[in-house]
């Protein structure tokens, strides 16, 4: 069974996304911004890490680049959920080291498509 | 009874009504106003009050007043015995009481056998009373029991 | 994508609809959060905290929206948070209007969520907003000078390589010394910000020149400039980021065939909306999208300094601390939960009242256990009431706008000032309060507070303050509205007063004339203006706070202003109280307010002015209330006369209240007499004894200010 983390400060977003992913058949679990996350991702893994952009106290960014430098983190698939799909947030998330993409708003098929293609 | 005509009827009236007796006369409300029908139990006195208001009493942990509708009425006796009976009404968002001196039944009124109540004076205001129905030998005086008890002469609202 | 309206609920196979109600309540509180920080807004110094703060708010509700499908809110929001991101990079400088237009945007998306949540309320035209945001964004009022701005750090942006716009490889513009580039700026949604370029060189005499090359068909969105210049590069991207994104302009070696069209715009992307990095970690190897990117930057994390943004470490508001921390409980079943706290104090007291007789020695475990019973069933209420408590905050939170609003519309100039946000109340008070508090706050602004200009030719602070306090005091919670404006002038009162044929006389003092105004529609206001002068006056509010157990009061200086205090019980869902038996009746007083209690003869009690009875208590002689004559209590037995006084104190007065005899305290649980009754004079509620019979809460406030008279 594998396993999601799901970042994101709007709670309908992250039931949503949760909703989602647990009818697909994975588990999941929640963080309400890039600090819980972090917090959450202590001492386990995850084969996803599903991460909003903009949240207090540390954004996708930053938790993207923290959890990179942790062990267990190094090549986990690490999407962002972004707004927009600029270049700037491009750059940004490849040298963050993040794996990939997902323009907000989107379609829950599309969610779990892309999914599909990193999680093995 | 004298010419009286048809009452026009409305498609909401009531078809059910609970009837109760006041002294010599019987009237009928809407059934669907009733609560329950409680035995009388002495009110917690209000001071200041009309005199038809007994009072207070309590439900089950609500307040709710108590009207006794034979001294508003103007019945000549209002005995509490055995048989008088507090009739707990439902209007609106309230619960109120109503003290009569018995309950008869529940009986299905056709609109057809309601004719208009003439204009005369009683201590019922007409505005009141939605008509007089022929049921069998009795005269069933339909109350509009709503509009009666939130009037301002009754007392119980602001 | 979500450009259907509400029509996303069930966007392949999953009902989204189940998630509409969170992201209502998120989004409400998200304005609500939104207006606060736009009114607290500094302008003149702007905290970047602040600023991300509020761009977040906006963001948050956009996204929600555009994935539920509520496009006009997206829409909106999408406009608001444009401008609300250039002003947290310090593209742009916020002005009042720019407030103003936020909180026009925040109310409007109120509206339109509430006819999303099927409130009903008639459709929001946005087009005005959205066209004054849109100016706002363009620069339009552009910002006075260019403030040094160290821009403000982006945490997403790793690196100041100015070319952001990728694929264009090897061949990078020398960056300073005397040379010509191309300066080629976008994609732009509004072309015209680029002339603002064009303006710069001609402001800034030694930046260079500048001059406008044809639009190149394959860059669509794109402006070209031919520049000659000795600046360096990175200068020239700071002057340029008031006007367009640094990542909007790239120099190019001038002459430079215009490479493959520059990837980024993402035509293909939101068409995918997705993608992967090359290379990057967990990266799809054998179907990966290849949508072409930054494949010029090199491609390590760099460790950049973490969260440059000056406030990211900070804990802000701390809405998801306390999400951890705290649970959302409906009011019904708080309700419920007080409700049956208050039966079992009832019970408990029933079982107090009938264990009185036994003997403790016998009884002794039971008796043991009753007295653990009194104390649990006190510690719960305890704890249950004061689940219900909330600070006054939530209701001052309101008046920060309205007042703002209400000023502007009136020409005023007013600061609101509050103390005591701490202080809390039952929350069904909070809803009831509101109105009347409301009322008072508009009518010290409308008719309180001056002119600016009449404030400065009194000497005045030309900003009137209104100011809002709520302390606890004894067994109430007093709210006050004060202001410094012109006060009440007594002598309009009194005239006032006549006109209506209320008995005036001269002798009135102070208070009893600033009492006037709760007359029936009475107003001395000159103008009846919309604001406050329609149907609502002060016999209403007076009204409603009566209603709710509590009382006004009115003090004024003329010239120098006005406090209008409210006194409400706190919550008194239970109390403790005495009751006292007058005939045949029964009577609770507040514990509270009982001083203390004495047995009288005939003789104590002396009679002045023919009717007045007074009592002497120690070296004082006190009003005497005698509770059989004010309730009428039927007396049958001539044989048991009252000859108990009870002292109660309320409202800084005394009585001494004339009863039978003293039957004992107990917890009592407070019934409201209005659900099905109305409101009855002295008398504050009613309880349901262990007898289970009805007693009557006396108010002993109302019993006081009655004996005044």
């Amino acid at each position: 069974m594998h396993s999601i983390l799901a970042v994101d400060d709007s709670a309908s977003m992250r039931q949503m996304v949760s909703f989602t992913l647990k009818s697909a058949g994975y588990t999941v679990v929640e963080a309400v911004d890039g600090q819980d996350a972090y917090e959450k991702a202590q001492g386990r893994s995850f084969d996803l890490v599903l991460t909003d952009q903009n949240m207090p106290r540390m954004d996708g960014i930053s938790l993207t680049k923290k959890l990179r430098e942790t062990a267990q983190f190094k090549t986990t698939p690490i999407l962002m959920l972004t707004t927009e799909s600029s270049d700037q947030m491009k750059q940004a998330g490849r040298a963050a080291g993040a794996t990939g993409w997902l323009v907000k708003p989107f379609d829950p098929n599309k969610l779990i498509e892309v999914i599909q293609k990193v999680i093995r | 009874m004298g010419m009286m005509e048809k009452l026009d009827v409305q498609a909401d009236l009531a078809r059910e009504y609970l009837t109760f007796r006041l002294g010599d006369e019987e009237y009928g409300i809407d059934i669907l106003k009733v609560q329950e029908i409680r035995g009388y139990e002495n009110p917690t006195r209000i001071a200041n009050a009309p005199h038809f208001l007994k009072g207070v009493v309590n439900l089950r942990g609500t307040i709710v007043p108590i009207v006794d509708l034979r001294m508003r009425f103007g019945c000549s006796s209002a005995e509490y015995n055995a048989f008088t009976v507090s009739i707990i009404l439902h209007i609106g968002q309230r619960t109120i009481g109503v003290v009569v001196d018995s309950v008869s039944d529940v009986m299905e009124i056709p609109p057809e056998a309601i004719r208009h109540a003439p204009e005369m004076s009683s201590a019922v205001d007409a505005d009141y009373l939605r008509g007089l129905a022929q049921v069998g030998e009795r005269m069933v005086i339909l109350l509009d029991i709503e509009s009666m008890l939130m009037s301002q002469d009754m007392g119980l609202i602001d | 994508m979500a450009d259907t309206s509400t029509d996303n609920s069930s966007a392949a196979g999953i009902d989204l609809s189940q998630f509409y109600q969170v992201f209502f309540e998120e989004a409400g509180e998200n304005l609500e959060n939104m207006e606060q920080l736009l009114l607290e807004l500094d302008i003149t110094a702007a905290d970047d905290e602040e600023m991300n703060a509020i761009f977040r708010c906006a963001h948050s509700i956009k996204g929600g929206a555009a994935t539920f499908g509520f496009s006009d809110v997206a829409e909106l929001t999408h406009q608001m948070e444009t401008l609300l991101d250039k002003l947290r990079r310090h593209e742009l400088v916020p002005t009042p209007p720019m407030v103003d237009v936020l909180l026009q945007s925040g109310d409007a998306l109120k509206a339109m969520l509430g006819r999303h949540q099927g409130n009903g309320g008639e459709q929001v035209d946005t087009s005005e907003l959205l066209t004054n945001i849109r100016a706002m964004v363009a620069g339009e009022a552009p910002p006075v000078a260019p403030v040094a701005h160290v821009p403000a750090p982006r945490v997403e942006a790793p690196v100041a390589q100015a070319a952001p716009v990728a694929a264009v490889p090897a061949g990078a513009a020398p960056t300073s010394g005397k040379r010509t580039v191309e300066l080629r700026v976008g994609p732009l949604t509004d072309m015209s910000l680029a002339d603002n370029l064009v303006e710069l060189f001609k402001e800034i005499a030694d930046l260079g020149t500048i001059s406008a090359l044809p639009d190149d068909p394959s860059l669509a969105g794109y402006r070209r400039f031919k520049v000659d210049t000795a600046s360096n590069e990175s200068d020239m991207l700071d002057l340029f980021t008031f006007h367009v994104a640094r990542e909007q302009v790239t120099f190019l070696p001038f002459g430079q065939a215009v490479a493959a069209p520059v990837v980024a715009e993402p035509v293909a992307a939101p068409e995918k909306g997705y993608g992967f990095f090359d290379d990057a970690p967990g990266a799809p190897s054998a179907n990966h999208v290849a949508t072409p990117v930054v494949a010029a930057e090199a491609a390590q994390p760099k460790p950049v300094a973490p969260a440059a943004k000056p406030a990211a470490p900070k804990v802000d508001k701390p809405a998801a601390a306390l999400e951890a921390s705290t649970i959302r409980v409906s009011v019904e079943k708080v309700d419920q939960l007080i409700n049956l706290v208050g039966e079992l104090v009832i019970t408990q007291a029933m079982l107090a009242q009938n264990s009185r007789g036994l003997d403790p020695v016998v009884y002794q475990q039971l008796v043991t256990g009753l007295t653990d019973l009194d104390r649990n069933t006190r510690d719960l209420q305890e704890a249950v009431m004061s689940i219900r408590m909330i600070p006054m905050s939530t209701v001052f939170s309101r008046f920060p706008r309205m007042l703002r609003d209400l000023a502007n519309k009136l020409g005023k100039k007013v600061e609101l000032v509050t103390q005591g946000e701490a202080t809390e109340l039952d929350k069904g008070l909070v809803e009831k309060i509101t109105d009347p508090l409301t009322h008072l706050v508009r009518n010290s602004c409308d008719h309180g507070v001056e002119m600016p200009a009449d404030r400065l030719a009194k000497g005045k602070p030309e900003v009137g303050t209104i100011t809002l306090a709520a302390s606890h005091q004894g067994g109430s919670i007093v709210i006050e509205v004060r202001d410094d404006g012109r006060g009440l002038n007594r002598e309009k009162l009194l005239s006032k007063a006549r006109e209506k044929g209320i008995d005036a006389p001269d002798s009135m003092t102070d208070a009893e004339v600033w009492s006037l105004i709760f007359a029936p529609g009475f107003s001395t206001a000159d103008q009846v203006t919309d604001v406050s002068g329609r149907g609502v006056g002060m016999d209403v509010v007076k009204k409603n706070i009566a209603s709710l157990g509590g009382t006004v009061e009115i003090d004024s200086a003329e010239g120098y202003g006005m406090r209008v205090s409210v006194r409400l019980p706190l919550t008194l869902a239970i109390m403790d109280g005495m009751s006292v038996g007058v005939g045949e009746e029964v009577y609770i007083l507040p514990l509270s307010s009982v001083v203390e209690s004495f047995q009288v003869s005939e003789e104590m009690v002396k009679t002045i002015g023919g009717s007045g009875r007074v009592v002497e208590v120690r070296d004082e002689y006190m009003p005497v209330v005698e509770l059989e004559k004010v309730f009428q209590v039927p007396r049958f037995d001539y044989e048991h006369t009252s000859g108990i006084m009870v002292v109660v104190e309320a409202e800084s007065g005394r009585v001494a209240m004339l009863v039978d005899e003293l039957l004992g305290q107990q917890q009592v649980v407070v019934k409201n007499l209005e659900t099905n009754y109305r409101k009855v004079n002295d008398v504050s509620g009613a309880t349901i004894m262990g007898d289970g019979r009805v007693a009557l809460i006396l108010d002993v406030g109302s019993l006081v200010r009655r004996s005044r008279h």
